[in-house]
C-alpha cells in the first residue's frame, strides 16, 4: 500500500513551517535562555511543556502497557493485531517526552544524575527511574518490529522468551510512572486548587491514563486504517469502548466522593475561572464520553467510536493542563499564557510524531497479523521527498539545539527580565524613614551646638546603614532616647565622627570646627 | 554544630535593606536588580508592605519541601540549619520552585544555562568557619538576629510576654511547615503581610512520602500478582489445548 497523503505539498509546507518555527523556539531558549522563550517565571516555572509535552505526553502513551498487559499476561490474543502498534506509540511517546525534557531542563547535559545522585524521597527521581527504565523496557518489546524486519532470527527467539517478565515489568513501570506524574503535585497543597488538589492524584493519574491510553488505541487505529487502507478491527474497538466507560465510571465516581469528602464540591458552581474549566473537562471529557459510548447508534459505528475516543482524549488533556496550569494559576499570581515559540515547540515534537509514526507503520511490520517472517517485507526504499525533508528538519532541530547551547555557553545575554519582575509585583514607594537632624547636647566649652543629619550623610536609593551602625555608632541608646556620646578627644584620634571627617573621606575636624559646631548666640 | 537559625523582629526593622546589600557583597550578586523581591540576584529582599517592612529570605525548614523533592539531591539540609544548594548536580527541572510552600528558589530565566538561585544562610563563607551571616551582621537597629534555634525561641517568647500588645501572639516559623529555621515576630498578623497563611503545620515532604514508601509493596505484590495470573491464564490455556474434551 502506498503511502498517500491528501495533499502531500500542503501538508510538506505545513510541517515544514511547524518544524521552523520549533527550531527558531529551540535556538531562543538556548541562546538567550528560557525567559526569552517562553512565558515561565519564579512564579509559574512549569508551563505547556510540562503540562502538556510531559504530563500528556506520558498519560497517552499508556495504551501501550495496557494492550500489552491484555495481550501477553491476559492473554487475550484476539487483541495482539493492535499490540505493535499501541507499543510503537508508547516508544515513539516515551522518546519525545525525552526531547521535550531537554529543552525544557535547565541543565539537560545533566539529564542522567538521577542514576548515581539518589534521593529516594524525591517524586521526580522516581520518575526520572520510570522513565529511563520504561524506555528500555518498550524498545526492547519493540525490537521484535526490527528484528523482523532485518530476520535477525536469532535474537528474535532471545527477545521472544522474555516477553512475559518484560511486559510485567513494564506495567509495573507504567503503573508507578502514571500515578508519579500525579504524586509530583501532592506537595503543593495550598498552591493547587481545592478541585484538582487531593492526596488521591496519584490514583486518579493512574485511571484517567488507562482511559486515555484505550481511547489512544482506538484514535489511532482509526486513523491508520483510514490513512493506510487497512481492516479496521471493530470488534476490538467496540469491546475497548465498553472498558473505557467503566474506567471513566470509576474515575468520576472516586473523584467526586473525594471531592465531597474534601469539601470541595461548593467551588464547582462557584463561577470562578476554575469552576468553568473543572465543568468543561469533566463534562465533555468524562460524561460526554461515557454517554456516547453507551449510545448504540453511536457506539455501533467507527466514526461513533472515534468520536468517543477524541472526547476520552479530551477530557484527559484538560485534566492534565487544569493540574498544571489552571489549578496553579491563582496561587501563583501571575497569569500563564504560553509564548507562541512554547506552542511552536510543541507542536513540533507532536509533528515529529506523527511523521516517525507514519514512517515507521509504511516501512515495518506494524500492523502484519502473521509473524512477518512468511511474510515479504517491503522493499527499504528512500524515504521519498516528504521524508527526507522530515530527517533533515530533524536533524536541524538536534543542530539547533547544539548551537544554541554553544552559543549561549560563551556569552550570557541578559534579556529585559526586570519589566516582568516589575509588573508581577507593584511595590510601592520605598518606606525608608530617616531619624530627624539629631542635636547633640552640648559638653564642656563646646565651641556651639553640632547638628548631626542623617539625611545629609545617606544616599537613600542605597543607604549604607552599617557603615556606621551598629559598629561605629550604636542604635539602640537612640531608641532609647539617649545619644551615645561624642567626645572631640576620640574625633582628633580619628575615632567616632572622625573616621570619616579625616581630610580624606570628608572635611577633616581639626579645621573645620564651625562646619559642625554652630554657635547659639550670635 | 549547633542548629543555627535567624529571627526576625518586623517590628524593630527600619527598611534601610543593609541585610539586602550585604547579603549581595558576600554572595556577589549583581547590585542593579531591585531590593524588594526575591529573584536569582537578590537572596535577601525587603518588602515594603501595609506601612511594614518585611524582610524575606529562604526559611530553612526544618524539613525542607526542595530538598525531597530534588531527584538529584542537589538541595541538602546540613546540620547547621542551613539548606544548602548543589549547582554541580543539578539538572534544573524546577520541581523545587514548585514544592517550595514559600516559593523561595528563584531561577535565572535569562541564561542558557541556568541554575537555581537561593539564600543559603552564607553556609560556605560563614555558617560553616563558625562565623555569623552576612545578613544579620549587618542590622543596624538588630531586628534580624543570629543566633542557636531554641534560644532565639526562647528570646521570640520572651519579647512576646514582656510586651504583648507590641505583637501578636504568634511566632512564624515555629511550626509553619514543620517549623523553620527561620522565625519571624511582627505586630501586625502575618497573613497581612504576604506570609503564605494557608500553610501546614505538618513538613511538606510527608505528604508525598506517604505515597512513595507505598512502592515496595505496589511492586511486590503487582509483581506477584500479575505473574499469578499469567500463569493461571496460561495453564487454562495449555490444559484445554491437551484435553480439549475435559474443559
Ligand atoms: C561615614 C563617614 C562619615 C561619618 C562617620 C560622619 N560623617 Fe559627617 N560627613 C561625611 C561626608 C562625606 C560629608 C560631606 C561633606 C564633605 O564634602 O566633606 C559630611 C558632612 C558633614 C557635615 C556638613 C553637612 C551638614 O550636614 O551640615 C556635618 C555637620 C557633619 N558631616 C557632621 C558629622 C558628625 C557630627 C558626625 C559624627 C556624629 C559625622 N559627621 C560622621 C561623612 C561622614
Ligand atoms: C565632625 C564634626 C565636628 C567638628 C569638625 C568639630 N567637632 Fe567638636 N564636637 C563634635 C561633637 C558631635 C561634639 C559632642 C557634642 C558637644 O559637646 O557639643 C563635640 C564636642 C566638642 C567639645 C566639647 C568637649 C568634648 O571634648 O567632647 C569641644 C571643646 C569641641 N568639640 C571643640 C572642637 C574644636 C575646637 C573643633 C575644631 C578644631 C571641633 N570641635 C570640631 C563634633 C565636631
Amino acid at each position: 500500500m502506498k503511502l498517500s497523503l491528501p495533499k502531500p505539498t500542503f501538508w510538506t509546507i505545513v510541517l515544514a513551517f511547524i518544524w521552523i518555527l520549533g527550531i527558531y523556539a529551540v535556538f531562543t531558549r538556548f541562546y538567550y535562555g528560557l525567559g526569552a522563550a517562553t512565558n515561565l517565571s519564579d512564579q509559574f516555572p512549569w508551563g505547556i511543556w510540562i503540562g502538556f509535552d510531559i504530563l500528556v505526553g506520558v498519560g497517552l502513551a499508556a495504551g501501550g502497557f495496557v494492550v500489552a498487559a491484555t495481550v501477553y499476561i491476559f492473554n487475550l490474543k484476539t487483541y495482539k493485531p493492535i499490540a505493535r502498534s499501541t507499543i510503537l506509540t508508547a516508544f515513539l511517546g516515551y522518546l519525545l517526552v525525552i526531547g521535550a525534557l531537554m529543552i525544557d531542563l535547565g541543565k539537560p547535559y545533566n539529564v542522567w544524575h538521577p542514576l548515581i545522585m539518589w534521593n529516594h524521597h524525591s517524586v521526580m527521581f522516581e520518575v526520572g527511574w520510570c522513565v529511563m527504565l520504561y524506555t528500555t523496557v518498550l524498545f526492547l518489546e519493540f525490537l521484535p518490529v526490527l528484528f523482523e524486519r532485518f530476520r535477525l532470527e536469532r535474537p528474535l527467539r532471545i527477545i521472544r522468551s522474555i516477553t512475559v517478565p518484560l511486559v510485567i515489568v513494564g506495567v509495573l513501570l507504567s503503573t508507578l510512572h502514571q500515578s508519579s506524574l500525579g504524586t509530583l503535585y501532592v506537595i503543593v497543597p495550598d498552591k493547587l486548587h481545592p478541585l484538582w488538589y487531593s492526596g488521591l492524584l496519584p490514583l486518579y493519574f493512574f485511571i484517567s491514563a488507562i482511559a486515555a491510553g484505550l481511547a489512544m488505541v482506538i484514535f489511532e487505529s482509526y486513523l491508520s486504517a483510514r490513512a493506510f487502507g487497512k481492516e479496521l478491527e471493530f470488534s476490538l474497538l467496540a469491546q475497548l469502548s465498553r472498558i473505557i466507560v467503566l474506567v471513566l465510571g470509576l474515575y468520576l465516581m472516586v473523584r467526586v466522593q473525594d471531592m465531597s469528602s474534601r469539601g470541595a464540591l461548593q467551588y464547582v458552581f462557584d463561577g470562578s475561572q476554575e469552576s468553568l474549566y473543572f465543568l468543561l473537562e469533566v463534562g465533555l471529557g468524562v460524561l460526554l464520553p461515557i454517554i456516547l459510548f453507551l449510545t448504540p447508534k453511536i457506539r455501533n459505528n467507527t466514526a461513533g467510536l472515534f468520536l468517543g475516543a477524541v472526547f476520552t482524549l479530551l477530557g484527559f488533556v484538560m485534566h492534565r493542563l487544569n493540574v498544571a496550569i489552571t489549578g496553579m494559576t491563582r496561587s501563583a499570581g501571575v497569569e500563564y499564557v504560553p509564548t507562541w515559540m512554547e506552542l511552536a515547540v510543541t507542536a513540533s515534537i507532536v509533528a515529529a510524531g506523527i511523521v516517525i509514526f507514519r514512517y515507521a507503520a509504511k516501512y515495518l511490520p506494524i500492523f502484519s497479523q502473521e509473524e512477518a517472517f512468511g511474510v515479504h517485507p517491503p522493499p527499504l526504499v528512500s524515504a521519498g521527498k516528504s521524508g527526507r525533508l522530515a530527517m533533515g528538519l530533524l536533524g536541524v532541530l538536534l543542530l539547533a539545539i547544539l548551537i544554541g547551547l554553544g552559543f549561549g555557553w560563551m556569552q550570557e545575554k541578559p534579556v529585559d527580565l526586570h519589566l516582568r519582575i516589575e509588573s508581577a509585583v507593584a511595590q510601592p514607594a520605598s518606606t525608608l524613614e530617616l531619624p530627624l537632624p539629631i542635636v547633640y547636647e552640648m559638653g564642656e566649652a563646646s565651641p556651639g551646638a553640632v547638628t548631626f543629619s542623617h539625611e545629609n550623610h545617606i544616599d537613600p536609593s542605597a543607604p549604607q546603614c552599617k557603615t556606621c551602625h551598629s559598629g561605629i555608632f550604636k542604635m539602640r541608646p537612640l531608641k532609647a532616647g539617649a545619644l551615645g556620646s561624642v567626645q572631640m578627644d576620640l574625633l582628633y584620634e580619628k575615632k567616632q565622627c572622625g573616621i570619616c571627617h579625616n581630610g580624606d573621606d570628608a572635611f577633616n575636624v581639626e579645621d573645620n570646627c564651625e562646619v559642625c559646631h554652630v554657635a547659639i548666640d550670635e | 554544630m549547633t542548629k543555627s537559625a535567624i529571627l526576625t523582629d518586623l517590628t524593630q526593622c527600619i527598611g534601610c535593606e543593609a541585610c539586602a546589600l550585604a547579603c549581595k557583597e558576600i554572595n556577589e550578586l549583581p547590585k542593579d536588580t531591585p531590593l524588594h523581591l526575591l529573584t536569582a540576584s537578590t537572596w535577601s529582599a525587603v518588602e515594603h508592605r501595609n506601612g511594614v517592612n518585611i524582610r524575606r529570605q529562604c526559611m530553612h525548614c526544618e524539613e525542607p519541601a526542595c530538598v525531597s523533592a530534588c531527584p538529584v539531591a542537589a538541595l541538602e539540609k546540613t546540620a547547621s540549619g542551613a539548606v544548602i544548594y548543589d549547582a554541580g548536580k543539578c539538572m534544573g527541572c524546577r520541581y523545587c520552585m514548585v514544592a517550595c510552600p514559600f516559593a523561595v528558589p528563584k531561577y535565572e530565566w535569562d541564561k542558557s544555562i541556568p541554575t537555581i538561585q537561593k539564600c543559603i544562610l552564607c553556609y560556605e563563607t560563614a555558617l560553616s568557619r563558625g562565623a555569623e551571616p552576612a545578613c544579620t551582621s549587618a542590622c543596624p537597629t538588630g531586628a534580624t538576629i543570629f543566633g542557636e534555634r531554641d534560644a532565639l525561641i526562647r528570646e521570640a517568647q520572651n519579647r512576646i510576654a514582656a510586651h504583648p500588645d507590641a505583637y501578636v501572639n504568634h511566632i512564624y516559623g515555629l511550626r509553619e511547615a514543620g517549623g523553620t529555621s527561620v522565625l519571624y515576630l511582627s505586630a501586625v498578623p502575618f497573613a497581612e503581610l504576604g506570609f503564605p497563611a494557608n500553610i501546614m503545620e505538618d513538613a511538606y515532604p510527608k505528604l508525598t512520602w506517604k505515597v512513595l514508601s507505598k512502592i515496595p509493596n505496589i511492586v511486590s505484590t503487582g509483581g506477584v500478582l500479575l505473574l499469578g495470573i499469567w500463569w493461571i491464564i496460561n495453564r487454562r490455556i495449555k490444559l484445554q489445548d491437551d484435553h480439549p474434551s475435559s474443559v
